[in-house]
């Protein structure tokens, strides 16, 4: 494909995506007090080989909220961060301290639930208004892992039927320094033909 | 086709679609969900390989011959015999195959992974010595090759050696 013509797919992504991330910002940001924005860092199509490279997933553990996307178009939203930040941001929304070597109580793994629940809702609500088919996120479910089996695993519905997959990341910062968080949104093969249909008309 | 081949490291990560082939000493590292590491050994030339397979079948798809199980033993088994392995000891160890998402949903990858490798190795006649397979949590393997050993890490889990 030709510089321009990559430039020019790379860009109308970006258009896609745009409203989604900025849904979620204000959302997050309402929901932490101000303390938490964030920002789209790039959308491109890789081979599933080289899925952990273009999100710098290592083989640690991390800390994820799972939500799956429901209705017409499914899919996967993963909000991954390593533990010191899942605490910092726990402490911050409970305001108070949090043990990183405890077992987190039912308390601190609901302040995750409802930040994956607040962030994956705002998301999808701007992709619903952009395509016209409602998606809405599943319960969500935390779980320690390793975030490139979890994402391994996430991309495999795409990576059955095509030999590039989308991914879409997102920058997080925290009172104005970048943090280690990560979006990964993975959309069902029908939902990634209509974002691709879309893309290709902007 | 071209295979990811890395050898002569102390130890190397084997990412996804991709075959490390090993000797000696030297160790190979990989973190699976529902990928499968397949692990094929002679251990009188302590000589050995580890794939990271994604997906079940190629059915005439490009990719590496790591990608899909049917060219990933397919290859494991070429280089390993033009390497001197005798192609009546090699034993294989299989990890990985887990379901992480909607464990009743249509997409089964990892127990696909599973039986496609079962099947390929079968028809091979390479025999499955040891397995750490299913589940729904992550993997972190380390394949060493001087002993043939397979440590398997999970979250929240003690490792287990195969």
């Amino acid at each position: 494909m030709a510089a321009n013509a990559l430039n020019d797919l790379r860009n109308n992504w970006e258009l896609i995506f745009a409203p989604a991330i900025e849904n979620a910002s204000a959302a997050m940001s309402a929901w932490t007090n101000g303390d938490v924005s964030l920002a789209l860092d790039e959308v491109r199509e890789v081979e599933v080989e080289e899925v952990a490279a273009a999100l710098d997933l290592t083989d640690e553990l991390s800390t994820m909220v799972l939500l799956g996307i429901g209705g017409a178009m499914g899919g996967q939203l993963i909000l991954s961060f390593d533990r010191d930040n899942a605490c910092r941001l726990i402490a911050s929304l409970l305001n108070r301290e949090v043990d990183r070597d405890e077992a987190w109580n039912e308390l601190e793994i609901s302040a995750l639930q409802e930040t994956g629940n607040i962030l994956s809702s705002a998301y999808l609500n701007a992709i619903t208004a952009l395509t016209g088919r409602r998606l809405w996120p599943s319960p969500p479910t935390v779980t320690e892992d390793y975030a490139m089996s979890v994402v391994g695993q996430a991309v495999m519905t795409q990576a059955l039927t095509e030999d590039r997959v989308l991914l879409c990341r997102t920058r997080f910062s925290r009172l104005g320094q970048r943090v280690e968080w990560n979006l990964i949104f993975v959309p069902s093969p029908e939902l990634l033909q209509l974002l691709r249909e879309m893309a290709a008309t902007l | 086709m071209t295979a990811t081949l890395t050898t002569r490291r102390p130890e190397t990560t084997v990412g996804m679609g991709q075959i490390a082939v090993l000797t000696g000493d030297e160790r190979a590292s990989a973190v699976l969900g529902s990928c499968v590491g397949v692990a094929i050994y002679d251990e009188t030339k302590k000589l050995g390989a580890l794939a990271h397979v994604v997906l079940p079948t190629s059915a005439g798809r490009p990719g590496t011959p790591g990608k899909f199980v049917d060219t990933a033993i397919t290859w494991m088994l070429n280089e390993l015999r033009s390497r001197g392995a005798d192609p009546r000891k090699l034993r294989c160890k299989l990890t990985g195959g887990a379901t992480m998402f909607a464990a009743n949903g249509p997409f089964q990858i990892g127990q696909q992974n599973i039986d496609a490798t079962r099947q390929a190795l079968a028809a091979a006649n390479v025999r499955i010595v040891a397995e750490h397979l299913g589940g729904a949590k992550g993997r972190r393997i380390t394949f060493e090759c001087d002993a043939f050993t397979i440590v398997v890490e999970s979250a929240g889990e003690t490792s287990v050696t195969l």
